[in-house]
């Protein structure tokens, strides 16, 4: 017995319709990214490719996205391919071209010279045909033809020079003019992402897989992005700070390398100014911060996890835990500068600045460390106690050992996020813009014991000193300008300096993780 | 559209009163072979399964299981733990796909059509070939919206707001589906004044039957069952069984038991895997459970192994 | 956790501990049970000391630590235990004197902003109903309205850039990419919360302001638009991670329960998995509006620095100062009322996120117990 519905697993061949369309999205695609690299200024849109201005062929190419859109729809609608479209677009996308269009016809209209109330009729009436043609119809068409009709006016009016190089709008009142040169490529920003995903719908077939389709190439291009913007940033700040950062650099001597942006100060002797005793700050503020907050929080998570049962008072720190995770970084600062600075001497210090990154620190620190440890099976606790093992003997020689991995990848990127922490230092710590070799804190050799309170001092300690984040916002708020040779290739260097720092903990952090991980496999 | 899908529905509808007499298949077998593996149980073959081996990476789960599912049949998949069923079981519907180091070779064909080839629609294949699974897992929504999950996924039932406003949306159908399902499912008595409580309010057993009025409401052709009573009390479970053996009226199912007792009480034909995804003996129920070819299976049957 | 605990009977409770510690002490070495009062009595005498700035404070410290080191040696398990105690004490007092100093000190700019509503003289009414922030010329006020609407406005447009892209990221490494793909993505959001607020403060100052400056033919470059642009991207990693963490906490075989009924994996996605890790997206949601509320050193460096209240409100093509740029950039060089207006500004920053830490915490909790329920 067969019944009537039944459906074939492979649909007919659509091998044709889908390579179109895939050619669509592929286009959109590359539309998308050109009109990026026409954003950030790296192309013109009036750079000639093939004899037509770059805006033009913009627009020649959104023309023909949108006629392609509209006719995947047709093609589907007139049943010349097997597809399975639902009844309607949906709600979504019903209300999403309804918003769209009513932009389109304000702004339009608003061009042409219309006042507030015919901008908002006609934005009414664009609205309202657009949430018709969507709802309405079948989804074929109702997810393709308000997608291709949109590019379709965009690529108009590029290519009819409407917008286009030169244009300039004037936004009265905001003290602001649109020029053509950012407009343009937003148009096709916009237009090529709306007929990607059309176009995408219809490879998919429409239905539940063309919407499978179509929401995917939009994540996936989310994700390319964010990966962008993440390997431009730093290929950015590596390619403006690699002069200043080898400045002088070289293999010399006495077979040691010379590297004169680490080693030197920023003095009137250093030939090369470098940023000696900022990076010793830093160094000194992570060691600081590191002593305070690891044996605390780890103490508290043991405490927490192993100790106290669930309780009014355990669940008053998590409370307390979570919210100083998400407190401000600058809120720390004012606290460290009405609790500490009085406390060490009336005057920022070092001493200051590591407290209250150490109290930054703790949160992160103790939320981690609980989860490692609370991720150790009871298992291994049963089988110590069953062995007659004493609790903290089993802590000490079961939990922590198994925990140390989480709780050391945990403390490593807690590090590497306090290491870049400007605002807290800012108001405790402060520091010169421009410190000479000398200001590097001596902290180890400066321990001094006297016979009077308070017994021992350690002088680098209570004095205000640089480190990496703040002397970078030091030289801006200075103008980038200062008593050395180059100062902005210096602030580039420093900025390559600290995120090189920062960098190497996480690097060092994520591969401490899959190293643990690894070995935990074998 | 929705005319055809209304059509759809109906069609089903009529089946379900019409032919709720017609025979079921595994008791028109004419003979026993000798041999297992060219066992041909009566009715068309809804699955014929040729050649399949999987591994989960370097293990192997299923050695080389070839075996022809009858249409309109219960077929029972019994063996000791680990030996593959569930892994078998997730070949048919390739729910195996979901788990990344799973790794099958073979055909799987349904009707006809191989489910392994390229291009084949996962949609339709699942539309097509129903699971239950061996833990009640319902939706954290409504009774009602449990029920009415699948259909609404596949356009056969929208009650949107869309779908409102233009008049499409029919909730009378909703209304019919859900109560059809829910009683084909023996559940609609024990829900019927509480659709709209969330089914994580219902109990284990009525979770299970209602994970298979979902399944029902799909309206597949083939149902897969993998435990469907192993966490439950003997009533519930002599339920599910009555169940069973009510749907082999108009589907085709395979579910996998540790009961024997359940197996002989609920199939028409019982495949036997043993430690290693060998499928080691398939026949009819009663020659399986009385009068075993191989060895192993006699002494896994009886208890000595296994 | 707190939010869930039922009301239990205070006087049973303290009667039980007490007899629970008197069974302790009477269990316990009294040698050890000396080492561990005198180790924590130093503790606390050298935080008192601390407190009061005394210069002694050197010496309960010293018998804390004499105390602990001959403890750890002779009687490990009970000041490990002690002192572990005290530990986990150190982030309810942080919290504490936290709230402590920063309200103190904002009083007096408190007590200066006073205004009287019907004859009722209401502290710090005029720091909030009014608008002229300026420390400097007579009539010197303080109003932090120019403030809230540039964090406002900032934290908007953070958020409209964080949310959408956040949730969509996390959906991407729990539901869709593959193993390999997952363990390159991760990571690279990782470290996009690593990148210091001061650099993308540098990259906007030094790239960004001035691009915008001509491509908008602005009066100088600085805008909300941009500046909640970059604090979204910073705000961005928060979202993800938190949120990817409430969607694999979805249980999978609810998921698999929606595609073995045909539903394609968008369709389980959307109906299945995001409803039921809900309340966890929220609070990704929320925390990164925390984020992008306390973020200070790129705002303090791409906005202009004028307490003024753009015009039309909406302006984003101008930017101001919003609280965090007016603490960093005003403090060190303000003092007497203007530095305690500084912290009035931290103490709204603080109270916005605790509130919304709080919120997310409780939204959380209650994720749980539900899928609890479904397990
Ligand atoms: N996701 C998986 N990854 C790796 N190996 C798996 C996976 N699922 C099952 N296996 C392995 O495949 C073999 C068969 O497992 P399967 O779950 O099919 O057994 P089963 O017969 O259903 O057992 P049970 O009766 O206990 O449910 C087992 O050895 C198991 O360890
Ligand atoms: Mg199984």
């Amino acid at each position: 017995m067969s019944r009537a519905t039944q459906n074939a697993l492979v649909r007919d061949d659509r091998t044709a319709y889908e390579t179109v369309t895939g050619t669509a999205v592929g286009l959109s695609g590359a539309a998308f990214a050109v009109g990026l690299t026409a954003l950030l200024d790296v192309v013109a849109i009036d750079y000639s490719v093939a004899g037509l201005e770059l805006s033009v062929a913009f627009g020649a190419v959104l023309l023909a996205l949108g006629v392609s859109v509209v006719g995947f729809g047709m093609a589907s609608r007139l049943g010349y391919v097997d597809a399975a479209p639902q009844p309607s677009a949906g709600i979504v996308a019903a209300v999403a071209f309804t918003g769209i269009w009513f932009a389109v016809g304000a702004v339009v209209s608003g061009a042409a010279g219309l006042g507030t109330g015919g901008r908002l009729g006609v934005g009414t009436v664009l609205g309202g045909i657009a949430f018709a043609t969507t709802a309405l119809p079948r989804e074929d068409v109702g997810s393709t033809a308000p997608a291709g009709a949109l590019a379709g006016l965009c690529g108009l009016s590029l290519v009819s020079g409407v917008v286009g190089p030169g244009w300039e709008q004037v936004l009265v009142g905001y003290n602001a003019t649109l020029f053509g040169d950012t407009v343009v490529p937003v148009l096709v920003l916009f237009a090529s992402l709306v007929t990607g995903w059309s176009a995408a719908k219809a490879y998919g077939g429409f239905g539940a897989r063309g919407r499978n389709v179509g929401a995917y190439v939009l994540i996936y291009l989310v994700v390319c992005s964010i990966l962008a913007v993440l390997v431009g940033l730093v290929a950015f700040v590596t390619v403006k700070g690699l002069p200043g950062l080898f400045n002088g650099f070289g293999v010399g001597g006495a077979g040691l390398v010379r590297w004169p942006f680490l080693t030197n100060g920023a003095g009137l002797l250093a030939d090369i100014a470098g940023v000696f005793p900022a990076l010793v700050g830093t160094v000194w503020l992570v060691i600081g911060a590191v002593l305070f907050a690891v044996p605390t929080g780890v103490g508290a998570a043991v405490f927490l996890s192993e100790y106290a049962e669930q309780g009014r008072f355990t669940g008053a720190v998590e409370v307390a835990t979570n919210g100083l995770w998400s407190t401000p970084s600058i809120v720390f600062g004012l606290f460290g500068a009405a609790f500490l600075i009085p406390r060490f001497g009336n005057q920022k210090s070092l001493i200051a600045g590591m407290l209250t990154l150490g109290f930054m620190l703790l949160p992160l620190v103790l939320i981690t460390s609980r989860e490692a440890i609370l991720a150790v099976p009871d298992e291994y606790r049963d089988a110590s106690a069953a062995l007659g093992v004493s609790k903290w003997q089993t802590i000490r020689s079961v939990v922590l050992p198994a925990a140390i991995p989480g709780i050391t990848t945990g403390v490593i990127l807690g590090v590497g996020r306090i290491a870049g922490e400007t605002a807290p230092i800012l108001l405790t710590m402060g520091g010169g813009v421009l410190p000479g070799k000398s200001a590097a804190p001596d902290v180890l050799g400066s321990f001094q014991l006297s016979a009077s309170p308070p017994f021992v001092s350690n002088p680098a300690l209570l004095e205000a000193t640089s480190a990496l984040p703040y002397q970078l916002y030091a030289l801006i708020t200075a103008g980038l300008s200062g008593n050395i040779q180059n100062p902005q290739e210096y602030a580039w260097g420093l900025a390559l300096t600290l995120l090189l720092v920062v960098l190497a903990f996480y690097a060092v952090g994520i591969a401490t993780r899959y190293y643990f991980r690894k070995k935990l496999h074998q | 559209m929705s005319q055809t899908d209304a059509e759809a529905v109906t069609t089903t509808a009529n089946r379900t009163d019409g032919e709720a007499v017609s025979t079921t298949a595994g008791e028109t077998v004419e003979e026993t072979r000798p041999e297992w593996t060219s066992y041909e149980a009566g009715g068309e073959t809804k699955l014929a399964v040729e050649n399949l081996d999987v591994h989960y990476g370097d293990d192997h789960a299923l050695t080389d299981v070839s075996m022809d599912i009858p249409e309109q049949s219960v077929t029972a998949l019994i063996g000791p733990s680990g030996c593959g069923k569930s892994t078998f079981l997730r070949c048919l519907n390739r729910m195996n796909d979901r788990i990344r180091a799973a790794n099958v070779d073979g055909t799987v064909e349904l009707d006809g059509e191989d489910v392994y080839q390229d291009g084949v629609d996962l949609v339709e294949l699942r539309k097509r070939v129903g699971m239950v699974f061996q833990s009640p897992n319902p939706f954290p929504k409504s009774i009602r919206e449990n029920v009415s999950y699948g259909p609404r996924k596949h356009g056969d039932i929208d009650t949107g707001l869309l779908a409102r406003l233009t008049g499409r949306a029919e909730p009378g159908r909703e209304e019919a589906l859900v109560e059809r399902s829910l009683e084909r499912a023996a559940l609609w008595e024990e829900v019927r004044d509480r659709l709209d409580d969330n089914a994580l309010g219902l109990s284990g057993g009525q979770q299970q039957r209602l994970c298979i009025a979902r399944c029902l409401a799909v309206d597949p052709e083939v149902i897969l069952m993998d435990e469907p009573a192993s966490a439950l009390d003997p009533i519930a479970t002599s339920k599910i069984e009555d169940l069973i053996e009510d749907l082999a009226q108009d589907y085709t199912v395979v579910v996998v038991t540790h009961s024997m007792q359940q197996a002989a009480r609920v199939s028409d034909q019982t495949a036997v895997f043993l430690t290693g995804g060998e499928l080691v003996e398939y026949d009819d129920t009663e020659k399986i459970f009385e009068n075993p070819e191989s060895q192993r299976v006699e002494d896994y049957i009886s208890g000595k192994f296994g | 956790m707190s939010l869930t605990t039922p009301r239990t009977d205070w006087r049973a409770g303290i009667e039980r501990r007490l007899t629970r510690t008197r069974e302790f002490v009477d269990d316990t070495d009294p040698e050890a049970l000396a080492v561990v009062l005198a180790s924590m009595g130093s503790l606390v005498a050298a935080f008192f000391g601390f407190l009061l700035a005394s210069a002694w404070t050197a010496v309960p410290l010293g018998a804390f630590l004499i105390a602990t080191g001959y403890g750890w040696v002779r009687h490990q398990a009970l000041v490990a235990r002690a002192v572990s105690f005290a530990m986990t004490t150190v982030t309810l007092v942080t919290l504490g004197l936290i709230v402590v100093f920063i309200f103190v000190e904002s009083i007096p700019a408190f007590r200066y902003e006073t205004t009287s509503v019907f004859g009722v003289s209401v502290p710090g009414l005029g720091m909030f109903a009014q608008t002229r922030w300026d420390a400097v010329s007579e009539p010197v006020r303080y109003s932090l309205l120019p403030m809230i609407h540039g964090t406002v406005m900032v934290t908007a447009i953070a958020t409209l850039v964080a949310a959408p892209i956040g949730v969509a990221a996390a959906l991407f490494i729990a539901e869709i990419a593959s193993l390999r793909v997952r363990e390159l993505v991760k990571p690279g959001i990782e470290v996009l919360a690593g990148i210091p607020s001061i650099v993308y403060g540098f990259i906007g100052f030094t790239v960004i302001n001035p691009w915008a400056s001509g491509a908008f033919a602005l009066n100088g470059g600085s805008t909300y638009l941009f500046v909640g642009m970059v604090v979204g991207l910073m705000a961005l990693p928060t979202v993800v991670s938190v949120a990817e963490d409430a969607l694999t906490s979805v249980p999978d075989v609810m998921k698999n329960g929606s595609l073995a009924l045909g539903a394609t994996d968008w369709q389980s996605m959307i109906s299945i998995t995001l409803p039921a890790a809900f309340s966890g997206v929220s609070a990704a949601v929320l925390l990164g509006v925390g984020r992008a509320i306390g973020e200070t050193m790129a705002a303090t460096v791409m906005l202009a620095g004028i307490p003024r209240i753009s015009d039309p409100l909406v302006n984003v093509f101008y930017g101001y100062e919003t609280l965090t740029s007016l603490i960093a950039r005003g403090y060190g060089s303000a003092n007497g009322v203007h530095e305690s207006a500084l912290f009035v500004a931290g103490v709204v920053l603080f109270v916005t996120v605790l509130c919304l830490s709080i919120a997310s915490q409780y939204i959380e909790a209650r994720m749980r117990r539900r899928l609890g329920g479904a397990e």
